[in-house]
């Protein structure tokens, strides 16, 4: 059983880290959050291509599963972010299926950096009950113990919105999201989450030389995340909660890579849940298509 | 043979000019305010910082200003080695990297470290003509 949880869990790590045997040496300042969002948008034009893994290690009951997901996230202006999500999960001793897509976009609020900077975040999803990438948790959280088979025939239509609050001070990023989330295919009111982050990057000045080790590189954090129940069922009883420290490292002017082992804080997580992302960013992303396409961008 | 040579040598010069954004026009309403406009920077005392503000310049700032910082046209970003932008305070300049200017597509960089945009700062002085 371990085995095969350990094999699964190489393969797509191994997908992630192959492309960062190609990177010829050159840092993308990303946040090393995977689920708090900040305030700071992707840069206009601009194409990042995100490969991550949500990865749980099972409880009693449970079974071990790596949920990848794709992310598309372009900027569309300085003041505009859209993503989109494709993203599937494969249960060690079950079977693995694709969960959904989601389709979200961030607004920021204010045109200048402030104490306080507010974003507007709405995504629509069209998942099935199985997804368990868990960007975000709204209500309870994910089923974690019946099986696709049974979860997968059910789909969700869900809005869900956010409401982002991110503060830079002396060089920390401190970042609250409040969630609230609608699926419109099940009875269940309206759902509840919240994320808080906190981050810094290990080393302020950049050194005048190339490197990939420099302290530069590398941001720490942690972030706390949840459900909150629901309009029917308002509160903490049934909820998955975790705390996460978080790690990015960027390996050069264009990849970051970073990880988060997780800790389930209640009965309703993962005693852990080990997430791996890798991004690689494409500059003039609208540019380079006019290009290919023989226009005048 | 000759001539071939200075042909080169001539599209060599031009090359440069050709990434400049001669049209290049500030946006009077981009205006740092007056607190902003007299902090000074806390760098200013190690030029040898410069360095790593050039990589943080390649980094973030070239897509859109080029290499040497003369700004391109298509991009509609500013020019900055012209005196008028190099008349600006240090203040000035940080504030402008750090809220960018979300109507002329300008990106807020507050995202870096305080000292890493004082360090592009620093670099900036270094792109006088």
């Amino acid at each position: 059983m371990i085995a095969t949880q350990l094999h699964l869990m190489k393969n797509f790590h191994l997908a992630i880290l192959l492309p960062l045997l190609l990177q010829l040496p050159s840092a993308a300042q990303e946040s090393p959050f995977f689920v708090t969002y900040t305030h700071h948008m992707e840069e206009p034009g601009n194409l990042d291509l995100e490969f991550s893994t949500t990865n749980g290690l099972p409880r009693s009951g449970q079974r071990a599963y790596v949920a990848p997901y794709l992310e598309l996230e372009y900027g569309v202006t300085a003041r505009w972010t859209s993503e989109l999500y494709l993203e599937g999960q494969s249960t060690s001793g079950d079977s693995a299926v694709f969960t959904g897509w989601r389709w979200e976009n961030r607004y920021k609020l204010l045109g200048r950096e402030h104490w306080i900077n507010p974003v507007l975040y709405l995504e629509y999803e069209d998942l099935n009950e199985a997804s368990r990438i868990q960007k975000e948790i709204e209500g309870g959280g994910p089923d974690l113990t019946s099986p696709n088979a049974l979860l997968s025939p059910t789909r969700d239509h869900e809005l869900e919105s956010k409401l982002i609050l991110s503060s830079d001070y002396h060089d920390w990023n401190i970042s609250e999201n409040f969630i609230l989330a609608k699926n419109f295919s099940q009875s269940e009111g309206i759902e509840f989450g919240y994320a808080f982050g906190v981050s810094r990057p290990l080393g302020t000045l950049a050194s005048g030389r190339d490197c990939h080790f420099c302290r530069e590189n590398f941001s720490l954090g942690a972030e706390v995340y949840g459900g909150l129940g629901s309009t029917l069922d308002f509160g903490l009883h049934d909820t998955a909660h975790y705390f996460a420290p978080v790690l990015s490292w960027a390996v050069s002017d264009n990849s970051t890579l970073r990880l988060s082992p997780g800790v389930g804080l209640t009965h309703e997580t993962n005693p852990v849940l080990i997430r791996l992302g890798y991004t690689y960013e494409i500059q003039d992303f609208t540019q380079r298509v006019a290009k290919l396409f023989g226009r005048r961008p | 043979m000759k001539l071939i040579g200075w042909g080169l040598f001539a599209a060599l010069l031009a090359t440069p000019a050709l990434a400049q954004n001669p049209r290049y026009q500030p946006d009077p309403e981009w205006r740092a305010p007056a607190e902003a406009q007299g902090r000074e920077n806390p760098l200013a005392a190690r030029p040898e910082l410069a360095a790593g503000g050039r990589k943080l310049f390649i980094r973030n700032c070239v897509e859109c200003h080029g290499r040497d910082g003369a700004g391109m046209e298509k991009k509609h970003s500013a020019d900055l080695q012209l005196s008028s932008v190099q008349q600006q305070s240090d203040g000035t300049l940080f504030w402008k990297i750090t809220n960018g200017n979300a109507k002329c597509g300008m990106p807020s960089f507050s995202k870096l470290p305080e000292l890493q945009r004082w360090q592009i700062v620093l670099y900036i002085r270094t792109l006088k003509p």
